[in-house]
């Protein structure tokens, strides 16, 4: 039973860590945090829901691909319309997260507008299919999401650390200023980093789909994932990794635990925000994030 | 008539809940996605007090006001002492704000998510309105006193605010508090009126609307939010079909107005008699594009042709707004008499007022500088010890060691001068000396007294000042309310008083700030630029300003941090005559750092020379000018050979 939940958790965790790299990426250039990211992993998972149930029939994998960079390209825009001009006149990161609260008002509630809040359904690719070992039951859909969420992430390690983009990247986390003087087009390296950050969460949002189901108000596990990514430190990859997986888990073990008689699963999301503010206070960093001090 | 009455009631809901909103986001500048849990504890507490216990309306109300105000130092106090940053702060709001539902939701006595119905029906247009009235009237006055000028001062800068001596949490506490209270009214309200609520109602929705009344009427500012929310309860009314889409428009509001507006409706000003046309014209589209529909429904039926019902409906709609537009222009150029008039009448009643009470020419003493110089010169003779003593400084930040053993003293009234090439931990030393960072070793004494482990509040309020080397003044205040602000010790009323701008103690309080800020100002030679917002002065004005900021602080020692800096040789000279005159007249101790090697050469007698955080040299100005070491540091060994 324990194990079981620990396999739950991991599963949950893993997703949870892939939207937590977007929260992640964006915030170590930028240094806001994207509200936004949310409504842009619930619109991967309508596009896919759009081309596997609604209009066509394509096939899992496609589709994955498809949301992916369809996500991606949305979380371009995102930026073009609603960051850039503030990203160039250098506002403060308040005016930046009021916009993208803006963005993620305005995208859910378009959903809710002409989609509807129904929920759907997205065909069941393993979700039926069950392995067991000894007495674990695991679905297949859990280990595919935990493995291709880990595989692409590694992919992701990688591009951060050989290609010329990746050291962009990782440059101007550091200091984006240093990095546009040294000739790098701003521009382009923001809108590789919202594309990376989209189709992460496009890749997410099919998960969250399939294993649960497509509504407006998905986005809303995302602040979870959220909760995961300054677990592990803003900013950080490994950080975002950590913090997603560690969240995953310990609400599995609330949901399966009780306390005097009464379940803990319907103060689960109470308790993920409780842990949010007791680490903020203690350790405002989380584990792996760097600190960031005003120059006087 | 119900309809009408049922859209002005929520709008004055709103306005409230927004008012709060607006002094927590738009002065204070801390975001709060969690706000409808406020209006939830208000709304819950008032309809179960009246409800089950039949207590009276106003009674329940302010109960729930109380309550909420607790419920949100509850959360305000941890959050706030961690000083989270502005993203994580609202995510802990975020969370604060789901918590409250699931509790509210699995709770007996507030019968959870059924919610409860049948609550009496208490909430008229006439107490909603005066509520708002008085609310607008606390939150104008409270902004008009010293305590709403460190909340606004924190809002600008929480760094400046605490360098010259405010503390963000008691301060953050108070906004929260405020914001709060008017919240958990506005809920109060809305369970009255509406007769029902359940958990659901205080949702996301609720808060991101009244965030995007604050938003999109204006930072800093009263009446622009309520103007907002206002139009947000009135707008959709009048496009009912399109209840859906009502926050697709605010969300893409919020997107426009902060990236192309981000002043928004009235942005750090208020609703006046300029920004009246401005209003009208807003209200024109509004009531124009309500009659969009109706005449084009009109035309189609008496004449039947789409493109022509288009086409009046399009004039319709462009005849109100240009309209309403000239109504306002009219309005405004009529109104310029009469308040001037008003003006000059208010003026005159408030001296009357104030007369009435007597003593305005016999203000209470304060320390003034004068006062404390004659004793400062006392106590020079009388103590021997240095006013500023640092044994053994040091500082490292990861690696590198930015401060390495540093020990110097510093005299009574003495002038001594900070140098050293870029990086060579002169910036540091001051903001270990003023608190900004912990040491990591030595000890500093001011004045005899161990002030190492005290915070940056309290090392100003012992008497150390200091101005930054980028300037941190509160851009979007005046002048005169940059020192103001700084004067806030002396503002000697309490809380209550300042709500009520109480008649007797208030305004000759407020008056002589005004008066010291001016004469504060006038030293530095910013007299004429008092009402000038401080981000429109020139630079090196704006180095004077805050000097003159440091100055209103009372201090014994003050910490210039590169005054020079950006200066043209003439407006430095003007400046080494400023500082000579303010360690003359004030009789200061200061340490001064500088690039501008005349400006260090012409004021100061000895001099402190710093290279990777160590002490190389010190001396006369003759001396230094000769150390071989302080050539090297400056020049590079290898330019230094060359040169001897």
């Amino acid at each position: 039973m324990f194990i079981q939940t620990i396999i739950t958790g991991l599963s949950i965790g893993s997703v949870y860590a892939l939207m937590a790299v977007g929260y992640s990426l964006v915030f170590s250039v930028l240094n806001f945090s994207n509200f936004a990211h949310g409504a842009i992993i619930t619109l991967g998972a309508y596009i896919a829901w759009a081309l596997m149930v609604h209009y066509l029939q394509v096939p899992f994998f496609p589709a994955l691909l498809l949301s992916m960079g369809g996500a991606g390209i949305l979380a371009f825009l995102n930026e073009r319309i609603a960051y850039s001009t503030l990203r160039r006149r250098r506002a403060p990161s308040l005016y930046l997260m009021i916009s993208a609260m803006g963005v993620a008002i305005s995208l859910q509630n378009l959903l809710y507008a002409t989609i509807g809040a129904k929920l759907y359904a997205l065909p069941p690719v393993f979700a039926m299919d069950v392995v067991h070992i000894g007495e674990l039951t695991i679905s297949k859909m859990d280990i595919f999401a935990f493995v291709f969420s880990a595989l692409t992430i590694a992919v992701l390690h990688q591009i951060l650390i050989r290609t010329k983009v990746g050291v962009a990247i990782r440059a101007a986390a550091h200091d984006m200023e240093m990095v546009s003087v040294l000739g790098v087009n701003l521009d382009v390296l923001v809108g590789v980093l919202f594309f990376i950050a989209g189709s992460l969460g496009g890749m997410a949002g099919v998960f969250m789909g399939v294993k649960y189901m497509v509504y407006p108000s998905m986005g809303w596990i995302t602040n979870k994932a959220y909760i995961g990514a300054v677990i592990g430190g803003l900013g950080s990859l490994p950080g975002a990794i950590v913090g997603g997986l560690l969240l995953g888990l310990l609400e599995a073990l609330v949901s399966v635990s009780s306390l005097g008689g009464t379940s803990l699963s319907t103060y689960r999301d109470v308790f993920s925000f409780g842990i949010l503010v007791i680490l903020l206070i203690f350790k405002p960093t989380g584990f792996f994030g760097r600190h960031v001090e005003d120059k006087l | 008539m119900a309809y009408l009455e049922a859209i002005l009631i929520n709008v004055a809901i709103y306005a409230i809940a927004t008012l709060g909103l607006a002094i927590f986001t738009g002065y204070t500048g801390l975001f709060s996605l969690g706000h409808a849990a406020f209006m939830a504890v208000g709304a819950y507490t008032a309809s179960i007090l009246t409800y089950f216990y039949k207590v009276p309306f106003f009674a329940a109300l302010s109960l729930g006001v109380i309550l909420s105000v607790l419920v949100s130092f509850l959360i305000g106090y941890p959050t706030l002492r961690a000083r989270l940053r502005s993203d994580y702060f609202a995510i802990a709001t975020l969370g604060f704000g789901e918590a409250v539902k699931v509790i509210l939701e699995n709770f007996d006595l507030t019968q959870g998510a059924r919610g409860l119905p049948g609550i009496p029906k208490f909430s008229t247009l006439g107490n909603t309105y005066l509520l708002l009235v008085l609310a607008i009237i606390l939150c104008r006055n409270f902004l008009k006193t010293t305590y709403g000028r460190k909340i606004i001062a924190i809002g600008q800068d929480p760094v400046a605010a605490e360098m010259i001596g405010i503390p963000l949490l008691p301060n953050q506490l108070l906004s929260l508090g405020i914001s709060a209270g008017l919240a958990g009214l506005a809920g109060g309200l809305l369970a009255h009126y509406t007769t029902f609520i359940q958990p659901s109602i205080f949702s996301m929705d609720l808060s991101s609307l009244v965030t995007a009344g604050v938003v999109c009427g204006g930072m800093g500012s009263l009446t622009g939010p309520v103007t907002a929310v206002a139009l947000f309860v009135i707008i959709p009314e009048l496009f009912r079909g399109f209840a859906l889409w009502r926050l697709v428009f605010y969300g893409m509001l919020l997107v426009i107005i902060i990236n192309w507006r981000p002043k928004g409706l009235f942005g750090y000003e208020e609703l006046n008699r300029k920004n009246l046309p401005k209003l009208f014209s807003i209200a024109g589209i509004t009531g124009g594009l309500s009659l969009f529909m109706p005449t084009y429904r009109w035309v189609i039926e008496s004449r039947g042709y789409e493109m022509f019902a288009l086409f009046v409906a399009g004039a319709v709609v462009g005849a109100v707004t240009v309209l309403f537009g000239l109504l306002g222009k009219g309005l405004s150029l009529a109104l310029a008499p009469v308040a001037e008039r008003y003006h000059s009448l208010r003026d005159r009643l408030s001296e009357k007022l104030a007369s009435s009470f007597g003593d305005i020419g016999t203000a209470p003493s304060y320390p003034t500088i004068e006062g404390a110089d004659s004793n400062g010169l006392k106590e020079n003779e009388a103590i021997r010890e240095p006013i500023l003593e640092v044994r053994e400084l040091r500082k490292n930040f990861g690696g590198v060691v930015a401060v390495d053993g540093l020990s110097f003293k510093l005299s009574e009234v003495e002038l001594l001068g900070l140098i050293g090439p870029n990086g060579s931990g002169k910036t540091t030393v001051f903001n270990l000396i003023s608190s900004v960072y912990p040491v990591d070793g030595g000890t500093i004494l001011f004045r005899g007294t161990d002030i190492t482990p005290w915070g940056p509040t309290e090392v100003v309020v012992a008497g150390i000042a200091r101005t930054f080397q980028n300037i941190r003044l509160f851009s979007s205040m005046t002048v005169l309310e940059n020192v103001q602000a700084a004067l806030h010790r002396e503002g000697t009323y309490s809380l209550v008083e300042g709500f009520l701008q109480w008649p007797k103690t208030v305004p000759q309080v407020e008056r002589r700030l005004r008066d010291e800020s001016r004469r504060l100002l006038s030293i530095v030679g910013l007299e004429r630029e008092a009402d000038r917002r401080a981000s429109t002065l020139p630079y090196g004005l704006q180095r004077k300003l805050e000097i003159a900021r440091a100055l209103a602080l009372r201090p014994k020692l003050l910490l210039l941090d590169e005054p020079a800096a950006g200066m043209n040789p003439r407006e430095a000279t003007e400046l080494v005559e400023l500082i000579k005159r303010i360690h003359r007249d004030e009789r200061l101790s200061i340490i001064l750092i500088e690039h501008h090697m005349d400006v260090v050469m012409s004021l100061c007698r000895r001099i402190l020379v710093l290279n990777f955080g160590r002490l190389i040299a010190s001396g006369t100005p003759e001396q230094i000018q000769k150390d071989p070491l302080v050539l090297q540091a400056y020049l590079g060994e290898k330019a230094y050979a060359v040169v001897r």
